[in-house]
């Protein structure tokens, strides 16, 4: 029997051995990018690689999810690594796609590569009869929430209820079967840092917002008209008078677009639409400043007598790391990178962003670090990822090593997470949570 | 028996007592000048007039609507009543040079001349041989409160029962001054070259006023905003929604909608918590000021809502709409063409600011010539009366000859005006209508 340490020898050397290959899929990926619940080029390929490896799978879940099982030497905890399929859309970003402007903007690219990575490893067949518990590698759609409006055809279509992957595979019962679930994030902030682990983020809601006026000639009638450019340009002036009541620790984040401002010059707006976005680090505060904004879309209708309709969205919850899981995370990245490289974030510092691992973190012991090796601010064109050994081989290896570390020794450290862990919800009341969340408003402001 | 005399024989002598007070007129003019009173406390003002009166021995009522003085001359046989109106206030201009140092009072739109030419006209009629030709009654009337200002304070009048109009005319019509009165007429000076010496009109906006409460809830504008419900970014975002339905008024409609803040907070490290603001909503008709009043509604309750503040919107019947007697304005012109020649007689067709003269001619014939000799911006504190001979005695004697012109000739021409003339409202139809335009509503926060 070998030990743990021998165990992650094993599994790391491994995936340092297929280290051109899961970097060939990330670059694959980086090249071939889609955005949420349209990732089937991308899932193909993880289906793929998959069957190659002989892993068991299923496809199609909301949409585009892939799921494998991997049975280990004997029962225990099963653990999901997780990673995400989806681009963002970022039209300018050098590896944007050319049609749609997908792009990774975001570096999913690589939690592809780092997942399958740390299934290289942990099926070396001395590895895998060591582990007590199941592997569940999991490539999930859609986690950045963008698109609404063709996600909000899906839900119309009855494709699917939640418009985040993580969401919509909890609704279907995907992680019914899951006990521990982690994943890995590239970041392009971390200093002379390799990880880091901790920290939170924001729990947020969609709003899909659609401001109705009266249209009429802008230059010979514009008294017969309603301008309903004029409501949805007073509502974000209403909501920027509100930021002042905003508490610091809240972390709140209130930001949109507007995806349609009018037909023609010469016509008073009457159809003006905006998806919009309500983030704040508690679920509490959440729904307060939700019920805010809804106000001020409200305002701004009553303000030139147009009328609003608000369809508001459930969006992700805040992120809760279990901390012994983290500490499995870090103990593994110290090993790997050094201490001095290792970064642990305080748990109440916020990193302002949304992310469905949230949702999933509320259910059950999650842990969601991160590693360098990217540049430029998240989400925008100069997002790039220039280190792959760092972005992708370095956190396949620690995933694999805190498996081996859940699983090793007859699963006793997995089964001490997850029965010491206490979910923030049920499943069920996760689901009524969010369910609540889903709501269409409609305000007329000329009566 | 001696002969009727003709109206030029009867304007003459007119002129020639007018021309004999002159300095005396204008001396009165400026004394008023020197002490300007705001409408309903114009006390000395009134004084002045009915000091004056006293002086040619006429009768006269006074304390009408707190400070209105009303005179009546007696023609010579039974006829319609022409009243002759002068405007008793002031405005507040504190920079204004004849400004009140105490009060800010100031006239800076020329009133003191109105009363100035009123005792004028008097002085002119008030000649047995000039009255004996009159059919008809002469009403002059010293009318407090045109312009519509300290709204705060005349509605704690009104709140006390002591008034129940913000302006003097409706007050006075509310009162029954004007039940009695046929015609009216009144001169204002005004600054604008354009106009000419004299200066037939034509239109006013009409206005209501609005003050406005947005009650938030104040808390440490550092230590705990998030506390606190801003009422200043209320207000603020209300003006906001005020401009953006701007594009909405008609250009026909000369819509005016121009807010002031009252208070905007106590203290800059608190959350404005009650902040005031007033305005007028004024347009050329009813309609269009009950449109952008109801907007203006909208906009004020949208402010409120989007900080979740409460707002309290109180609306006042200001002044409707003036419209002229094409009619008087006829027998007007040659009269104002005689004394200052028919190149320097001026025509307007539509003012945008407002008078409660709008509300006597929706009642009667009635017409609102205006008279040069002013410089300056009207309302500024530059505006100035320069030529008092033009503003005071040429306006006062246009005034009287008019006079004559309708009621001579057994007051021939005044009926025929009063006979083609259709009134827009009686006046419980003008005193219903002013009453409904009164409210006063709280929209509770969200």
């Amino acid at each position: 029997m070998l030990s743990r340490q021998e165990l992650k020898q094993r599994a790391c050397a491994a995936i340092d051995r297929h280290q051109s290959e899961i970097v060939g899929v990330a670059r694959q990926i980086l090249d071939n990018p889609e955005p949420g619940f349209s990732e089937f080029k991308t899932a193909q390929l993880v289906a793929d690689k998959f069957d190659e490896m002989g892993i068991e799978r299923r496809t199609g879940l909301a949409l585009t999810g892939v799921k494998g099982r991997i049975a280990g030497g004997g029962p225990g905890p099963r653990v999901a690594l997780i990673g995400e399929l989806d681009s963002l859309i970022v039209n300018e970003h050098p590896h944007a796609d050319a049609e749609t402007g997908a792009a990774h903007a975001c570096g999913h690219h690589c939690q592809i590569g780092m997942m399958l990575g740390a299934i290289r490893g942990l099926t070396q067949p001395e590895v895998l009869e060591q582990l007590c518990g199941e592997l569940v590698p999991f490539a999930v759609p859609a986690e950045e929430f963008i698109e609404v409006a063709r996600r909000l055809q899906l839900r119309e279509d009855k494709k699917l209820e939640f418009m985040g992957g993580k969401q919509e595979l909890i609704r279907l019962g995907e992680f019914d079967d899951v006990d521990l679930a982690m994943m890995c994030h590239t970041a392009s902030d971390m200093g002379e840092q390799k990880f880091a682990v901790g920290g939170t983020s924001n729990g947020h809601v969609v709003k899909y917002v659609q401001f109705l006026g009266r249209g009429a000639h802008a230059g010979s009638a514009p008294h017969l008209g309603v301008n309903a450019l004029n409501a949805a340009s007073f509502a974000l002036q209403a909501i920027h008078n509100n930021r002042e009541v905003f508490r610091g620790e809240d972390t709140v984040r209130i930001h949109g677009i507007m995806t349609k401002g009018g037909e023609a010059v010469n016509a008073v707006p009457a159809d003006v639409r905006l998806e919009w976005r309500v983030r704040s680090a508690t679920p509490k505060a959440v729904v307060k400043n939700s019920t805010l904004v809804d106000r001020c879309f409200k305002a701004g209708a009553l303000a030139v007598g147009a009328s609003v309709k608000i369809t508001n969205i459930p969006g992700y919850l805040p992120m809760r790391h279990d901390t012994h899981l983290q500490e499995l995370f870090r103990q593994n990245a110290t090993a790997l990178v050094g201490e001095a490289r290792t970064m642990v974030i305080p748990g109440r510092r916020n990193r302002g962003g949304s992310t469905d691992m949230g949702d999933l973190s509320h259910l059950m012991p999650v842990c969601h670090p991160y590693t360098a090796g990217a540049v430029g601010s998240g989400h925008s064109k100069e997002y790039l990822i220039t280190d792959y050994q760092t972005a992708v081989v370095n956190p396949a290896k620690i995933m694999a090593m805190v498996v081996i570390d859940l699983l090793a020794e007859g699963g006793a450290k997995g089964q001490e997470i997850t029965s010491s862990h206490r979910p923030a919800m049920k499943k069920a009341t996760y689901l009524r949570f969010q369910r609540e969340r889903a709501e269409v408003i409609e305000y007329d402001g000329a009566r | 028996m001696p002969s009727t005399p003709s109206k030029d024989e009867l304007k003459r002598w007119v002129f020639d007592a007018i021309d004999s007070k002159s300095d005396e007129l204008i001396n009165l003019a400026q004394a008023i000048l020197n002490h300007p009173e705001p409408g309903y406390r114009e006390v000395r003002t009134a004084q002045v007039v009915s000091g004056k009166l006293a002086e040619m021995g006429i009768p006269f009522r006074s304390g009408l609507g707190l400070t209105g003085v009303r005179a009546d001359l007696l023609g010579g046989s039974a006829g319609p009543t022409m009243a002759l109106l002068g405007e008793l206030d002031s405005l507040i201009v504190n920079e204004h040079p004849y400004a009140d140092a105490a009060t800010g009072a100031a006239h800076a739109c020329g009133h003191h001349c109105q009363i100035g030419m009123l005792l004028g006209a008097a002085i002119g009629l008030n000649q047995p041989e000039v009255l004996s030709a009159l059919s008809g009654r002469i009403a002059l009337i010293a009318v407090p409160a045109e312009e519509y200002i300290e709204i705060e304070y005349r509605d704690s009048l009104r709140r006390q029962g002591k008034i129940e109009f913000l302006g003097g005319k409706p007050e006075l019509v509310k009162l029954g001054e004007f039940d009695d009165v046929n015609l009216a007429m009144m001169i204002h000076t005004t600054s604008s070259v354009d106009e000419g010496q004299l200066c037939i009109s034509g239109t006013n906006n009409g206005t209501v006023a609005k003050k406005i409460r947005f009650i938030g809830r104040g808390s440490h504008a550092g230590g705990s905003p998030h506390l606190g419900i801003n009422a200043l970014n209320a207000a603020s975002l209300a003006l906001t929604a005020i401009h953006y339905n701007r594009e909405t008024f008609r250009d026909a409609d000369t819509v005016r909608v121009h807010p002031i803040i009252t208070k905007g907070g106590e203290a800059v490290s608190a959350v404005p918590a009650d902040v005031r603001m007033e305005t007028f909503v004024r347009g050329r008709t009813i309609e269009a000021i009950m449109d952008a009043n109801r907007k203006v509604d909208r906009a004020l309750r949208a402010g409120a809502m989007a900080v979740g503040a409460q707002v309290n919107i109180q609306t006042i019947p200001g002044y409707l709409p003036l419209t002229q007697d094409r009619r008087m304005n006829e027998i007007y012109e040659p009269n104002a063409a005689a004394l200052v020649g028919a190149d320097r007689v001026g025509h307007v067709s539509h003012r945008t600011g407002s008078t409660d003269m709008g509300d006597i001619s929706q009642l009667m014939p009635a017409i609102h010539p205006y008279v040069g000799g002013a410089t300056g911006l009207g309302h500024g504190a530059d505006y100035l009366v320069q030529d008092y001979s033009l503003a005071v005695i040429t306006a006062a004697k246009s005034m009287a000859a008019t006079v004559v012109d309708l009621l001579a000739d057994g007051a021939n021409l005044a009926g025929q005006v009063v006979a083609e003339h259709r009134p827009e409202m009686t006046r419980a139809e003008y005193l219903k209508f002013m009453r409904s335009l009164s409210s006063e509503q709280t929209f509770e926060a969200e």
